[in-house]
């Protein structure tokens, strides 16, 4: 018997007494709220979007300004003044954003947990883990203070063509952001590993830094990956950070071309923030367009998660 | 029985102890109670909500300041947001009692606050020099006239490189910051220097627009080729590291930048009025009607409005002009 | 081990070498140690913006250093040679000492501006009067139902805190029958004066748990001695604090949260842990060191740092000075958020995990809803803050930016983070443990009341700490739910506008033309918003080793 069949067995007579209906209740519908939330961003951001667009703004029975899929997916111009709405302009630089913390992230996050599980002593794994966390709760404001006050003036001299706003102190801080959740999460995977797979390893007369690397990452690769998704999706999505040190203007940069990342640029979360400063409520397609990005940051970052447990789930290894 | 009558004793003792500091303690430390005590305050009470221009912003968070210093309970929320996001977000709709504006009131603006019931109120508060400023290290350029701002600015030519608008100017990227289209500085300079010649021009989309006038200094000091354009007061805070650039109107004698030029009226065409616009249906509450007297009262203040924050105070015949104004407006809306 | 030996000679295999080894090990540890040092380099920075350490005194710098830091330091290391369960005990002294004073600040601050004291005595009279009945009618468990229990212990809830017929009543017009015992004690004639009623209401709790730490099992009378003797001492706070200059009833504050729970503490320690009294001896010497380092200043004339984090900004308003600048609102507005983000966020959380660990069955939905929470984990505060505009202003037209519109925005925000740690917490909780409660015939809810709850409060508690650390940080959601750009005053009440520590400095970084703003106020504003945030992350780390150590 599992234990759910067990305990269903054993609550079965009690189940519909007063006190238990009610706890169920609570408990229920403390749950349902978190579905409901779900329900009411897709509603919310479907439904703000819908009017933006013009197929089914005619739908959803709006009038005014709006702009064609087409030219919003297709469009390399984000100007919202002279009603260009090409979001490219800002995916692409979420997309440096998102390229150029993961350079830094990934090889010192997955570096780090490697250390922590394999080498370090529990010592100083009890003061280096609680370090991470501190890393991962400063606020993203001050990640940001600090870029543009701190790092862009000390890269300046060594970067030529640097400006005041530029994306390269903006990837810098989200990808020290990131590292610790790329850390913990990897380090899970790995410790997950059974000791018995090391031990043949060592058994067979392979290296510390042969059983790490040919051994221990190779197993726990799935949870790795995982958390590369879950840090880049934060990445995605971080705000403040990138609004403060990355300026406001949306340009239509080449992500693979480091040239760019001495430029100014704006990612989707700032392009939010810059509009809704000045457009909070009422209609016009401005305030629209705000829904539009989110709906389609929304859609980003779910399908990042939606991957990243397949992958997990897919390329999991049971012992 | 000894056992519990020694516990009864013990116990009784401890009731009394415990009775008898209970006692003290009431008698120490009670009172006649005068709850609720600060609510008969004498004097204003309520909330103001202000947003608007973030070129009128500093004015109106010093008054702020400064009259909810003599009178505590008179609270304020402000917010900058740009005139033209504060009239179409916060103003019209009616949520905000003061909507703070570098440019006047437009008519689909009137019309969205008349559909809702609100009505605006004109009054201004100071004169501002707009400022076109560049980097402290361009030596290369000295001065400017309308004519190159327009060209400059202008979505029509959006040149690239500096001098494709004059000859002596260096063959170097050019680099643009400034306000975003939400913001009345944004207004008015294309009011003042894209409409001033016979074609009616656009304002270029491919600059850093920002509702936060600090980006924009930030910007064009990061960078001897940038160009932006802000309210006086935020340059005369920073004029060790951006340069004000002298403008040409026209007539072949290029005026600085200063308080003393936009009084005068030689700094032209870029001195322009600063407004706020009560809400008339704020101003029938007596604490939202007091700082507005206030404000008005001190819009000739030049320690205030000159020395500190850097805009040109009105003049007593002007200020005398919106007091009238307001006086009148604050009957009909006690009425 | 094949590994460890420096060199193998073991027939056949040759040397193995080990210098790509080495290597690794090092770059591991640099990559591990490159975030730590980098953000350890910015803070530094950013604290010496704030405090300006080097414009103090040489002789300010060498009295701290013989009086504070030196004896600290010899003491810290003495405890580590003899006894290190000492050390930790005195570290946590220490930790507890600053952290509890940072707490009474911000609890002096909702004492003096936000709640009256006398409101908060009211209400606790209000709440505890009902408990009466509750004993009442729980005693007579047999013999009452279920749902006659709970329908009395809700009425009398109901007409203490809000009488009869209270807001239900309002709303249909109904006259006034008996009023709440909220009303009836705000408006007696005679009430306790401030510090008295915070002596009660603050100093109880922290008496009766402390009275429970230091008596530990030696009874009754020696706990109600101690309870005694902690109230009293807290009272002592209104004599002291009028001598310092301080009102009588902020001082009750800070003696009830900051100077009692260490002190409570340090006591049990003292007389319960002998091993590790040792320990308490570097409390002291900080205590003591600090105390002197400051007459010894005081005498010397020595002038302090030139720091921009100095009382007058922590309790000023915004000024458009930018040295007479200050944070006191944002902090009173984060503070108010927080409480406000706590309580939605935290039954709602717990609930919903305990209902996905307990009640509900293994089917397609409970893994519907298990992506789903793990996805809205993944979306950005941004959206987060779209939700909260679009939701609650413009839907539900409620106004902008206000508390209740903030806290129920943050609160939707870290929902899914306060789940996840709250299933995992549950989650820890052996199924042996389980079943031995039902073994004993116990119903579903009794068991997760009586046995899961208890068990995983502390990985619950520190779940959600980490939770509020995370909204306490959060710009964006309030950016896009318009909160003011700068408010004078802290809000009174939870439906007024509120500004918040990160929502001020980002305001104060972008809106003011002065650099002094940006170089003076900015970094003062970072470190106590940073600060804030050490604290509370600290709290959570030291609950979480010490329950998982005992466990």
């Amino acid at each position: 018997m599992s234990a759910d069949d067990l305990e269903d067995a054993l609550t079965r007579r009690t189940q519909n007494a007063p006190p238990e209906l009610l706890s169920r209740s609570f408990f229920f519908a403390c749950a349902a709220l978190s579905i409901a939330t779900t329900i009411g961003l897709v509603v919310l951001l479907t439904g703000e979007a819908a009017k933006f667009f013009s197929f089914s703004a005619a739908l959803v029975g709006v009038t005014g300004e709006t702009a064609t899929v087409v030219e919003f997916l297709t469009g390399t111009t984000w100007e919202v003044t002279s009603g260009k709405f090409g979001v490219l302009a800002l995916v692409t630089s979420t997309l440096m954003v998102m390229i150029g913390s993961s350079l830094i992230a990934l090889p010192l996050g997955v570096g780090t947990a490697i250390y922590l599980s394999e080498y370090a002593s529990p010592r100083l794994r009890s003061l280096l883990k609680p370090g991470l966390e501190i890393l991962a709760g400063i606020p993203t404001v001050v990640y940001g203070f600090f870029a543009i006050i701190y790092i862009t003036p000390a890269l300046q001299p060594f970067v030529p063509g640097l400006g005041t706003f530029n994306m390269l102190s903006a990837c810098i801080v989200v990808g020290i952001m990131i590292i610790p959740m790329v850390a913990s999460i990897s380090e899970d995977a790995m410790s997950a590993v059974p000791e018995e797979l090391r031990q043949a390893g060592y058994g067979m007369g392979a290296t510390k830094f042969e059983v790490s690397t040919g051994i221990v990452v190779p197993a726990s690769l799935s949870g790795i990956f995982s958390s590369f998704i879950l840090a880049l999706s934060r990445a995605i999505g971080e705000t403040m950070a990138v609004t403060i040190a990355a300026g406001s203007q949306a340009k239509f940069l080449n992500p693979f071309n480091p040239g760019s990342y001495t430029e100014a640029a704006q990612p989707m979360t700032a392009a939010m923030v810059e509009l809704v400063g000045g457009d909070i409520t009422g209609g016009g397609i401005a305030y629209r367009s705000v829904f539009a990005i989110g709906f389609t940051l929304f859609v980003i970052t779910l399908v990042m998660n939606i991957v990243s447990d397949l992958v997990a789930q897919h390329y999991r290894e049971e012992y | 029985m000894d056992g519990n009558d020694r516990e009864r004793v013990r116990t009784r003792r401890q009731v009394l102890a415990g009775a008898g500091a209970l006692g003290a303690t009431a008698l120490a430390g009670c009172s006649r109670n005068t709850y609720p005590d600060n609510d008969a305050s004498t004097g204003l009470s309520g909330t103001v909500d202000i947003a608007g221009s973030s070129t009128v912003f500093p004015i109106a968070t010093a008054f702020a300041e400064i009259f909810g210093k003599n009178h505590k309970d008179v609270g304020f929320n402000l917010q900058s947001t740009g005139s033209g996001g504060g009239f179409a977000n916060h103003f019209c709709p009616g949520r905000t009692d003061f909507n703070n504006a570098s440019r006047p009131i437009r008519e689909p603006e009137q019309n969205q606050c008349a559909a809702n019931g609100v009505e605006p109120v004109e009054l201004v508060v100071a004169t501002d020099a707009l400022t076109v400023i560049v980097n402290d290290n361009a030596d290369w350029i000295d001065r400017v006239t309308v004519e190159e701002l327009a060209t400059i600015w202008s979505e029509e030519e959006s040149p690239e490189t500096w001098n494709e608008v004059n000859d002596d100017w260096p063959d170097e990227d050019i680099e643009l910051f400034g306000p975003s289209d939400a913001s009345g500085t944004y207004d008015y300079f294309i009011e003042a220097i894209l409409h001033s010649g016979d074609e009616k021009l656009s304002h270029r989309q491919d600059y850093s627009g920002t509702e936060q006038d600090r980006t924009i200094l930030q910007g064009v000091e990061g960078s001897e080729f940038a160009m932006g354009y802000l309210g006086y007061a935020y340059y005369s805070e920073n004029t060790d590291v951006v340069r004000g650039v002298p403008v040409d109107d026209g007539d072949g004698e290029p005026v600085e930048p200063s308080l003393a030029n936009a009084r005068s009226g030689e700094y032209s065409p870029l001195t322009r009025p600063l407004f706020t616009y009560p809400k008339l249906s704020a101003l029938a509450e007596e604490h939202v009607a007091e700082f507005a007297r206030f404000w008005i009262e001190n819009t000739t203040n030049g320690d205030i409005i000159a020395d500190e924050i850097g805009y040109v105070p009105l003049d007593q015949e002007t200020k005398q002009e919106q007091m009238e104004t307001l006086e009148a407006a604050i009957v009909e809306a006690q009425q | 081990m094949a590994t460890q030996n420096d060199s193998t000679a073991a027939g056949g295999f040759g040397r193995v070498s080990r210098t790509a080894g080495t290597v690794f090990r090092y770059l591991l540890l640099a990559a591990t140690l490159f975030g730590l040092v980098v953000m350890t380099i910015l803070l530094v920075y950013v604290a010496n913006d704030a405090f300006q350490p080097l414009t103090a005194d040489t002789g300010w710098h060498l009295t701290y250093l013989a009086t504070l830091l030196a004896p600290a330091l010899a003491v810290g290391a003495y405890l580590y040679r003899a006894n290190v369960e000492a050390l930790q005990t005195g570290a946590l002294a220490v930790g507890l000492l600053v952290v509890s004073l940072l707490f009474s600040g911000g609890a002096a601050l909702l004492l003096v501006d936000v709640v009256a004291p006398l409101e908060l005595f009211a209400v606790a009279v209000a709440v505890l009067a009902p408990m009466a009945v509750v004993v009442a009618v729980v005693s007579r468990d047999r013999a009452l139902s279920f749902t006659v229990q709970f329908a009395t212990t809700t009425a009398a809830f109901y007409v203490s805190l809000f009488g009869l017929p209270g807001p239900i009543g309002s709303l249909l017009d109904l006259p006034l029958v008996v009023p709440s015992l909220v009303d009836v004690v705000l408006y007696a004639p005679y009430a306790p004066d401030p510090w008295l009623a915070v002596t009660l209401v603050v100093g109880g709790p922290v008496a009766l748990a402390g009275s429970r730490f230091v008596a530990a099992d030696r009874g009754r009378q020696t706990e109600a001695t101690v309870a005694a003797a902690v109230l009293v001492g807290i009272a002592l706070g209104a004599l002291v604090g009028p001598l310092l200059g301080v009102d009588s009833m902020p001082a009750t504050v800070v003696a009830a949260v900051g100077i009692a729970p260490p002190a409570v503490y340090a006591a049990g320690v003292g007389v319960n842990r002998e091993h590790e009294r040792l320990g308490l001896l570097l409390p002291a010497v900080v205590i003591a060191g600090t105390g002197v380092g400051v007459l010894a200043t005081d005498a010397l004339g020595f002038a302090g740092p030139d720091s921009w984090v100095t009382w007058a900004f922590l309790t000023s308003p915004h000024s458009r000075f930018a040295e007479q600048a200050g944070f006191y609102p944002a902090i009173a507005g984060s503070i108010m958020l927080m409480l406000a983000v706590a309580v939605l966020a935290f039954p709602v959380g717990v609930g919903a995990a305990v209902y996905l660990e307990e009640y509900a069955p293994e089917n397609r939905f409970k893994r519907v809803v298990d992506v789903n929470i793990s996805n809205l984990a993944g979306v950005p505060s941004v959206v987060y803050g779209l939700l909260g505009l679009g939701i609650f202003v413009t839907y539900l037209g409620r106004s902008a930016g206000t508390i209740l519109v903030g806290g129920a925005t943050l609160g939707l925000l870290i929902l899914p983070i306060v789940i996840i740690s709250a299933r995992e917490a549950i989650r820890s909780v052996p199924q042996d443990v389980r079943n031995a409660s039902y073994g004993m015939g116990a119903t579903r809810w009794q068991t997760v009341k009586n046995v899961v709850l208890p068990r995983s409060f502390s990985g619950i508690l520190t779940g959600t700490i980490l939770a509020l650390g995370r909204a306490i940080g959060e710009t964006a959601p309030l950016i896009m739910i318009g909160a003011p750009n700068v408010k004078f005053a802290a809000p009174t009440a939870l439906g007024e506008a509120a500004s918040a520590m990160p929502l001020q400095v980002y305001a104060w970084s972008s809106l003011y033309a002065g650099e002094e703003f940006y170089q003076k106020v900015v970094p003062a504003g970072v470190v106590v918003l940073v600060v804030i945030l050490l604290a509370m992350n600290s709290v959570a780390i030291v609950l979480r080793n010490k329950y998982q150590t005992g466990e």
